[in-house]
């Protein structure tokens, strides 16, 4: 049976203030529960077109339906329903220490003090940094500033997470504890959406790959099959499947 | 730079942190106000309740003193101010400066003064959780019309927040540009522009991006603010300072 469609965009497009195209005509539909990367060279549009899904950007042309319903229509829904961890974590952080930050999107959805709690309990516990509850986050580190910004989302409960450029500046063990927390997501039934220029590190997790150049949608299809035209639009390969071999999780 | 400060939160047990944290601005104002008329016992009695403090937060005297060694040279430059401007008894005099009796104490006095207003504000933020400092202002500014008493708060916090960032980045900056040899120019003027309109830039556009993340987030005025309990402690703790107050001001 085919998963349920949440994220469905209708020739979206994107024009700056500066006449430049961001994104062009883009129809696509995720179901789901799916795990998606988004791939593609810098100004590719990737990050244009991910920051249209919660209504960060208005479209010049088209629209985005999630769950059926237009964006434009309830934009503080789709900001609750599709989280998105941007690539800077230093400025997504915003409350002076960890349990602050996290409690922030809860505080904003006026919730209660007891479910505020409750949430950021369950979100710090399920990044793994309860222990860090009252510290102040410039003195994390770069993956545990990362898990922050995901916990931060988490606690707002939402259906779909959208990570941009989840791995920049990260070293081997922050790309691992990042990589580790974004598989368990997708397995608690989150829908997953991963932007990236360096498939290497999630791709070997995901179920889909959409490649984007010249904000269109040049290629979308599952990974083994496409994976080897990354580099017709400017993403490099993994090294696996430059050699033919089958690509392996950094998990493992 | 990050490492910045002892004016920072510590989780802790003791009973300063226990208390209410709009008791405790207020505390910090009544004792404040006090010290403007304490003389030389009541500044020793209030010095005395300082030590009191510092020892419940578990805060070291001398790493305190270390932390606030800037703040220390500029109660040098007010104790001079002061010792040479104050007319009274010539202890010594040359062609440019006279020294007088009153004006090395009343240099003391001010400087204590000040250091134990600081001293205050440490104790403050030591034993406090910057959410509820935040708190407590938003419910002080409640009743004042045309402020947003929220947005105030939510500025509060993110200054709080930004602040070792932007002194992390302004370190930065500097290290890459000496890596360029900066120090070769003598001229500060050059110095502080070449420093400065980079880190401002960068300061704009991590600006930008925090607005964008803080949207994402539903970032809204009608936010639930943390909760605040008046307890029978704090009640004592009020009398305390307003015991301790008088007797500043009138011995």
């Amino acid at each position: 049976m085919k998963p349920k469609v949440i994220i469905a965009t209708e020739n979206l497009s994107h024009r700056f203030s500066s006449g430049r195209l961001g994104i062009d005509r883009i129809t696509l539909s995720v179901g789901e529960g799916e795990f998606v990367v988004i791939a593609g060279p810098n100004g590719s549009g990737k990050t244009t077109f991910i920051r249209h899904l919660n209504g960060l950007l208005k479209p010049t042309a088209g629209r985005v339906l999630l769950d059926g319903v237009e964006v434009a229509r309830d934009v503080m829904r789709a900001r609750q329903m599709v989280g998105m961890v941007f690539q800077d974590p230093d400025s997504q952080i915003v409350g002076e220490t960890v349990y602050d930050d996290v409690a922030f999107g809860p505080e904003n959805l006026s919730l209660d003090r007891n479910e505020i709690h409750n949430r950021v309990d369950a979100s710090l516990q399920a990044v793994g940094l309860s222990h860090l509850a009252d510290q102040r986050p410039h003195l994390l580190s770069g993956g545990e500033k990362r898990r922050l910004a995901i916990a931060g989302v988490l606690a707002m409960q939402p259906r779909v997470i959208i990570f941009d450029e989840p791995f920049s500046s990260l070293d081997y063990p922050g790309v691992r504890q990042v990589l580790q927390q974004i598989v368990r997501l997708h397995q608690s039934g989150h829908t997953i959406l991963v932007t990236t220029h360096d498939l290497e590190k999630v791709i070997a997790h995901a179920g889909r790959l959409i490649l984007l150049a010249d904000g269109s949608i040049v290629r979308d299809g599952l990974p083994g099959d496409i994976i080897r035209e990354a580099e017709l639009f400017g993403v490099r390969a993994p090294c696996a499947s430059r050699l033919g071999l089958e690509v392996s999780s950094w998990l493992n | 730079m990050a490492e910045l400060t002892s004016f920072s939160y510590r989780v802790g047990s003791s009973i300063l942190s226990g208390l209410d944290a709009r008791f405790k601005l207020l505390f910090l104002v009544l004792i404040s106000l006090a010290s403007t008329k304490a003389g030389l016992r009541a500044m020793l009695l209030a010095s005395g309740a300082m030590l009191w403090m510092l020892s419940d937060v578990r805060l070291s005297l001398a790493a305190v003193l270390r932390e606030l060694r800037y703040f220390l040279l500029l109660l040098v430059v007010i104790f001079a101010a002061r010792a040479l401007s104050t007319p009274g008894g010539v202890i010594f005099t040359t062609k440019l400066m006279t020294v007088t009796r009153e004006g090395l104490f009343d240099g003391v006095l001010v400087c204590w003064r000040l250091l134990l207003i600081v001293l205050l504000g440490l104790v403050l933020t030591a034993t406090t959780r910057p959410a509820e400092i935040r708190a407590a202002v938003e419910w002080i500014l409640k009743p004042v019309p045309v402020v947003s008493a929220k947005r105030i708060g939510t500025m509060m916090g993110l200054i709080m927040r930004f602040i070792p960032v932007i002194l992390n980045q302004a370190g930065e900056t500097a290290e890459a540009q000496r890596a360029r040899g900066i120090e070769n120019r003598k001229n500060p003027a050059y110095r502080l522009i070449k420093l400065g309109i980079p880190l401002i830039r960068r300061t704009f556009e991590n600006a930008d991006r925090l607005i964008t993340a803080m949207e994402s987030r539903c970032y809204s005025e009608s936010r639930t603010g943390p909760t605040l309990t008046a307890a029978r402690k704090d009640w004592a703790a009020l009398c305390v300072v307003i015991v301790l107050s008088l007797l500043m001001m009138f011995t």
